[in-house]
């Protein structure tokens, strides 16, 4: 086997056939830069989850004057009710699942609230006595959340029970479509170009059938003759995928780290090595991709 | 040596068989002439011993392989051993005559050093070490052959399959090829020769192999080309 014959056979093809295997180079560039950024936004999920989900509390808000009286008919909670809410979290069955509990009274409501909205015009009407005083439960799992909720739902001056996470559910369900369009996108990208690949393979093939034919005729292996053909289909590929990789370090770069980093800087979010880490696999699948699709176009096209 | 028997090949949608029942031995160092009509069935006969094709039924045994259980992966090996030219010589026509001829050496994997020596000596042999550099298109369709038949020698195959070798060229050229191929032959290479030509049949006198309708019809040694043709 002499490899720099078989690359040099290689080199030859891609000369003759280069406006295709630049458009598979292209197609591969945009369809793995659809996988990468998919991946990336399932990693930013993941990570924000584990950051939230452990912050995220149970609210308990009791009854307040403002209250639609089909839930609370008797309007602000008593303090009786605040005593028997205390009980509950502090009873036997409760406490195994409760890391630990604060209440928060309307004027203390009131305060986190002027800080949370205090560029917003609604902060102006809101008085002390319209915002719910609250429990607010840290629970050692917070998958336990429904034990909380039956425990005090439909307790008379208990306005609401809420697992703040189905808050940031609705959050991530979004991120989730958004990463599973990309994929779609993505899957439909690397459809086209496995035709794409397989297509110019065979136009090379086409192209060179006089070698071939000689090939074949003076007993070159079909590993041989295929191997060149093969080679030129992983050539796109890989540079292909090395541009989708490059493509999502300068989105990771300039769009993450360089704006949403700074407008957001209480969220940690996917930075340049996790990027990196994904180079690889991008690399992997578009060579691997490639690879598969030449060789099996090759193989239909050449018999013995 | 080519040990053929009850070979026949029925094309798919073809009217009668392509080849009925042939069978023949050929032995080492024979130069054998296949004549017949076009559509008697040389060429096909041809692509059987070459394994290009399979016959419907029959057997074929050629330098000690069964070409009908061969499995694919060991066929280029097989061919490997087997030197072919054709009518139409088959030259790559950017490369030049040396380059054509060291193609064929680079796909089976020789060493460069094995082709910097066999490819000057092969030129050498058919004489045209003078045109090494020389593209096909600057070549006579004679000068062609020769390099076309110096790769099929190059690698010392034990068979020569020549399908209409000179049948592009003017007499005097193909008598320069026939000289060629009986040195070829004497130097121990079995040739089986297909063609048309009934003055290079009758000058050479060997055996001849006439082939009508998919059927063997004479098998004679020192013959001429017959009257059927």
């Amino acid at each position: 086997m002499r490899f720099s014959f078989v690359f040099s056979e290689m080199g030859v093809a891609i000369k003759r056939n280069l406006s295709m295997v630049i458009s598979v180079i292209l197609v591969t560039f945009i369809s793995l830069t659809f996988v990468g950024t998919a991946g990336l936004l399932q990693q930013q999920i993941g990570s924000m989850k584990t950051y939230w989900y452990d912050k995220a509390q149970v609210a308990i808000y009791l009854c307040t004057k403002t209250s639609p009286a089909e839930v609370c008919p008797q309007g602000e909670a008593s303090k009786d009710i605040q005593d028997t809410v205390t009980q509950r979290l502090e009873s036997a069955t409760l406490v195994p699942y409760i890391d630990k509990y604060y209440f928060e009274n309307h004027k203390q409501a009131y305060k986190t609230f002027q800080q949370e909205f205090k560029d917003n015009s609604v902060a102006k009407y809101v008085t002390p006595e319209q915002l719910n005083e609250t429990f607010w439960v840290n629970l050692k799992d917070p998958n336990q959340a429904p034990v909380i909720i039956e425990s005090f739902n439909g307790l008379s001056g208990v306005e609401e029970v809420k697992d703040q996470r189905t808050y940031l559910d609705q959050i991530f369900s979004i991120l989730n479509i958004a990463s599973l369009a990309a994929l779609s996108i993505a899957a439909l990208m690397l459809f086209s170009a496995v035709l794409l690949i397989s297509t110019t393979i065979r136009l090379s093939a086409v192209m060179r059938r006089r070698e071939i034919g000689i090939m074949r005729l003076v007993g070159a292996s079909n590993f041989y003759i295929q191997l060149p053909f093969i080679l030129e289909g992983v050539v796109a590929g890989v540079i292909g995928s090395l541009l989708a990789g490059g493509a999502i370090l300068g989105i990771v770069q300039v769009f993450v780290q360089g704006f949403l980093a700074k407008q957001l800087p209480f969220t940690s979010f996917v930075g340049i090595p996790d990027a990196l880490a994904l180079l690889p696999l991008l690399v992997l699948a578009g060579g691997g991709l490639a690879a598969i699709a030449a060789a099996a176009a090759i193989r239909r096209y050449l018999r013995v | 040596m080519i040990s053929i028997s009850h070979v026949s090949k029925q094309y798919k949608g073809a009217p009668r068989a392509a080849l009925e029942e042939i069978s023949l031995e050929i032995d080492k160092g024979e130069f054998v002439f296949l004549v017949g009509a076009s559509g008697s069935g040389k060429s096909s006969l041809m692509r059987m011993i070459l394994r290009e094709d399979i016959p419907t039924s029959g057997s074929i045994h050629v330098l000690g392989e069964n070409l009908i259980g061969i499995p694919n992966r060991r066929v280029p090996h097989f061919r490997r051993k087997l030197g072919v030219v054709f009518q139409d010589f088959r030259l790559l026509p950017n490369k030049t005559a040396a380059q054509n001829v060291a193609f064929s050496l680079e796909v089976i994997g020789k060493s460069k050093g094995f082709i910097a020596e066999a490819v000057p000596d092969v030129l050498r042999l058919v004489g045209l070490e003078d045109k090494a550099n020389s593209l096909p298109s600057e070549l006579s369709g004679g000068e062609q052959q020769r390099i076309a038949l110096a790769r099929a020698i190059v690698n010392k195959p034990a068979i020569l399959l020549a399908d209409e070798p000179t049948g592009n060229l003017d007499p005097a050229t193909s008598m320069d090829i026939m000289a060629l191929l009986d040195r070829i032959n004497l130097s121990g290479t079995t040739i089986v020769m297909a063609t048309h030509d009934r003055g290079i049949v009758d000058r050479g006198q060997k055996r001849v192999i006439e082939l009508s309708q998919g059927k063997i019809i004479r098998d004679a040694r020192g013959a001429s080309y017959g009257e059927s043709g």
